[in-house]
């Protein structure tokens, strides 16, 4: 047998799934389950559940700094650090340094990410709700950017098949604009949250209720319960949450058909003119910088929204000079995210005597209740709130009266109940807004790197007028005090729901995904992470990345039995 | 700290004040200092410097220097700071050790005990009352760097607040007697 042959034998799966997050893990996991010989590449380095998390047991006084990072360390990370949250001493090594992975900003976009195994599965805030019928239909009804090609109903079984795997804990209530998941027990609101939902039903007729979470509230599916110690971000020795880790990768593993490969960048797909499909990809070992091409019937990408774009747009061919499956010219376009950061707090005066035990997880939520039956505001689509009410800690003593031992005795005693909450709105689809390349300025892998060009435009800022005010006025009539409001947008990508660059839609011409999260022009490619979203909702996206994932990936294993890709 | 203007002064007070306690909440053993008993060789501190900082830790949050809370603060000054940050706090307390001299005729570290929070009463009254509006308050980034170490230390988190490593449950609404003291996390 001729050596290349062989050597291209050796490299020849059924599948390739590009990336290792929440999206490609299930993937990885249904491709493997309906029997295909599979190869996952992940870019970063492996990462072990429970074995690699590192200070997943740490206690406060084990963490140096206070949990802060030094100013020579903080320089590599400036733009991951616009979170305020992300780069922790217990959490620093889940983020990619910004110096090694630059990217360009015509206009601010905080691009927050995480490269190695699990990839933001591991680091993730675990929020999961469903998109709702009016979500698929709301572009057709408004005339803004392409229709989805399906509807709620197409996705629906796919929603409950990853809920029952994933394990996703809340409360079912029925409503037509937030259609409820296959719910595990929900986790409890406390006192102050209690009187925010009575005055919400009663003066607003408006719903609160606990935060959907991948935080499991029993034992599931072999992985243990969470324990209520809200250090998820560091990994979960009980694979109390949903991530790759802990879920779909071992489910992927046990089938015997999954082989994973880390250090694997993937550089582009290759297409074959003559056969009319993709290949296989091109992949960069991280460590050596050496080249090897991998093989495969069906490729699926999930390297997360903004890389999936980057591979397609540097995979150049005759047939697609413009990135692979770009006959439209969307690929890039209609970048979308969630617009946040505005919201209101106050103080409340009572339950003095009531606290709270445990650190739960999760917090409430309140359902859109905007433009739902008519679109009586002045602006399209809606926005729901996450928020959470605590007691003051000791940390209030700073700016207290007290020093010596009344200070410890002053804070021994629990302060003020608080309250809080932000909106995350809907962003419209913009053909302006978009993302590129720059073949110029190369990585340290000598890969092309991303440019920004991406905005809040006026249906966004609209929005967050109701947003502010409906806050307020919520929290003041639940009778809290010093109710001060904020609105601060950040840049988008903050709400690191980033989606949109490749979306799906019925026609070829204005959209790069058909109605299976098939390139249109190259059938055997599928795109199910953010990358595919032909509108953004309000909800949190990642539960619907997963249905996609699900739903592509046992399409793509029929379609090959079938014979037709 | 007189030379820089009001609202750059605010400014910096909130980025010293605000990324030391607000915090919300590589590989292998992570590197620096936290707040644990033992003995402590100030690598940044002049003696003087190092005596007054246990000294007014102590009276801040008696027990403190016990913890190892002095070395804590020094560590954040050093290592977590940045350049500009650290020589205001260095400044700032050069000017607060001279200014005990001149009111009390002594070192801080020197006074007895009664003195000593007799001292740091009226410094933490006028820091509090200042407020915001008038710039960084010395007094009140050294009081949030001691309360830090030692609400974070295994004695202050598990002795004097509440702190339950693995709660298995969350429940909402609860007498506070059954806690009892404030949670050291949240
Ligand atoms: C702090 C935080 C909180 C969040 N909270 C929520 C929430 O509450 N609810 C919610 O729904 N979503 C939340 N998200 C968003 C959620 O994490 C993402 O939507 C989700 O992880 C996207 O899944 P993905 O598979 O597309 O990408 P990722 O999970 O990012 O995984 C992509 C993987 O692909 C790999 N990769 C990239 N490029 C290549 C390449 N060229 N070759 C090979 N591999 C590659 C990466 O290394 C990575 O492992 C949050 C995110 C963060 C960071
Ligand atoms: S809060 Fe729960 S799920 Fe999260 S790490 Fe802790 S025990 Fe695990």
């Amino acid at each position: 047998m001729n050596l290349n042959l062989k050597a291209r034998q050796n490299n020849t799966y059924d599948a390739i799934v590009v990336g290792t997050g929440i999206s490609g893990g299930w993937a990885a996991k249904e491709l493997t389950e309906n029997g295909l010989n599979t190869l996952v590449l992940e870019r970063g380095r492996n990462v072990r559940h429970v074995e690699d998390y590192p200070t997943m047991l740490m206690k406060p006084w084990e963490i140096p700094y206070n949990n802060q990072v030094p100013p020579e360390e903080a320089k590599h990370y400036q733009k991951q650090m616009r979170t305020g949250y992300t780069i922790r001493q217990t959490t620093k090594h889940w983020w990619v340094r910004d110096t090694d992975q630059p990217y360009e900003e015509v206009k601010r976009f905080d691009w927050i990410r995480g490269y190695h195994v699990g990839g933001r599965s591991i680091m993730w805030g675990r929020q999961s709700y469903r998109l709702a019928p009016m979500d698929f239909e709301a572009n057709a009804k408004d005339g803004i950017g392409v229709d989805w090609p399906i509807r709620y109903d197409d996705l629906a079984p796919w929603y409950t098949h990853v809920e029952k795997f994933a394990g996703i804990s809340g409360e079912a209530l029925g409503l037509p604009q937030l259609p409820d998941s296959d719910f595990l027990p929900p986790w409890e609101l406390n006192c102050l949250e209690e009187v925010l939902k009575e005055t919400m039903a009663e003066r607003f007729n408006r719903v609160l209720t606990i935060g959907r979470t991948a935080n499991m509230t029993q034992p599931h599916n072999g992985r243990g319960k969470c324990m209520s110690r809200n250090l998820c971000s560091r990994g979960c020795p009980y694979g109390g949450y949903f991530s790759s880790n802990a879920s779909t990768l071992p489910a992927a593993a046990a089938t015997g058909n999954m082989t994973l490969r880390p250090h694997s960048i993937v550089d582009s797909v290759i297409y074959d003119e003559e056969l009319g499909k993709a290949t296989g990809v091109r992949v960069i070992d991280a460590e050596t910088l050496e080249t090897t091409e991998y093989y495969a019937n069906v490729i699926f990408l999930n390297a997360s929204c903004m890389n999936t774009t980057l591979i397609m747009m540097n995979s150049i061919s005759d047939r697609f000079p413009n990135g692979l499956g770009n006959d439209s010219g969307e690929l890039g376009h209609n970048v979308m995210d969630h617009h946040f950061r505005v919201g209101a707090n106050g103080e409340y005066d009572g339950f003095e005597d009531r606290y709270y035990w445990g650190r739960r997880p999760t917090g409430f939520y309140i359902p859109r209740y905007r433009n739902l039956e008519r679109n009586d505001r002045p602006y399209l689509r809606g926005f729901g709130y996450q928020g959470g009410a605590s007691r003051e800690g000791w940390q209030r003593g700073v700016r207290e009266l007290a020093i010596g031992e009344p200070l410890k005795e002053f804070v021994q005693a629990p302060g003020r109940w608080t309250m809080g909450m932000t909106a995350f709105g809907e962003m419209l689809p913009d053909h302006s807004n978009r993302v590129y390349l720059d073949r110029d300025k190369t990585d340290k892998w000598g890969q092309p790197t991303l440019v920004f060009d991406v905005e809040f435009k006026e249906n966004e800022y609209k929005m967050r007028e109701d947003m502010k005010n409906d806050a307020a006025e919520m929290l003041e009539a639940a009778g809290m005090k010093n109710v001060r409001t904020f609105d601060d947008p950040g840049g988008p990508g903050l709400g690191i729901h980033e989606m949109g660059t490749a979306r799906m839609g019925r026609d070829p011409k204005t959209s790069v995904l058909n109605g299976w999260n098939q390139v249109h022009a190259c059938k055997n490619v599928y795109v199910t992470d953010g990358a595919c979203m032909t509108s953004a909702a309000c909800q949190n996206p990642s539960l619907t990345y997963m249905a996609f994932a699900a739903r592509a990936a046992n399409h793509a294993a029929e379609e090959l039995k079938k014979g037709n890709l | 700290m007189e030379k820089i203007d009001r609202k750059e002064a605010i400014k910096r007070a909130a980025a010293l004040m605000g990324g030391v306690v607000f915090a919300p909440s590589i590989l292998g053993v992570l590197k620096g200092c936290t707040a644990s008993p033992g003995p402590w060789q100030p690598e940044l501190f002049s003696s003087r410097q190092a005596a007054f900082t246990t000294a007014m830790a102590n009276t801040i949050l008696p027990g403190a220097a016990e913890q190892g809370v002095p070395a804590f603060i020094e560590s954040m000054v050093k290592d977590i700071y940045t350049e500009e940050q650290r020589e205001m706090y260095i400044d700032a307390m050069d000017t607060l050790i001279e200014k005990c001299v001149v009111e009390t005729g002594s070192d801080f570290a020197e006074l007895d005990e009664q003195a000593q929070f007799d001292f740091a009463t009226i410094e933490n009254t006028n820091a509090v009352e200042a407020g915001y509006a008038e710039g960084p308050q010395f007094f009140l980034i050294l009081k949030e760097l001691t309360m830090v170490g030692f609400f974070t230390s295994e004695y202050g988190a598990t002795q004097v607040l509440r702190y339950q490593e693995i709660p298995g449950v969350y429940q909402g609404c609860i007498p506070f007697e059954d806690v009892g003291k404030t949670w050291a996390t949240s």
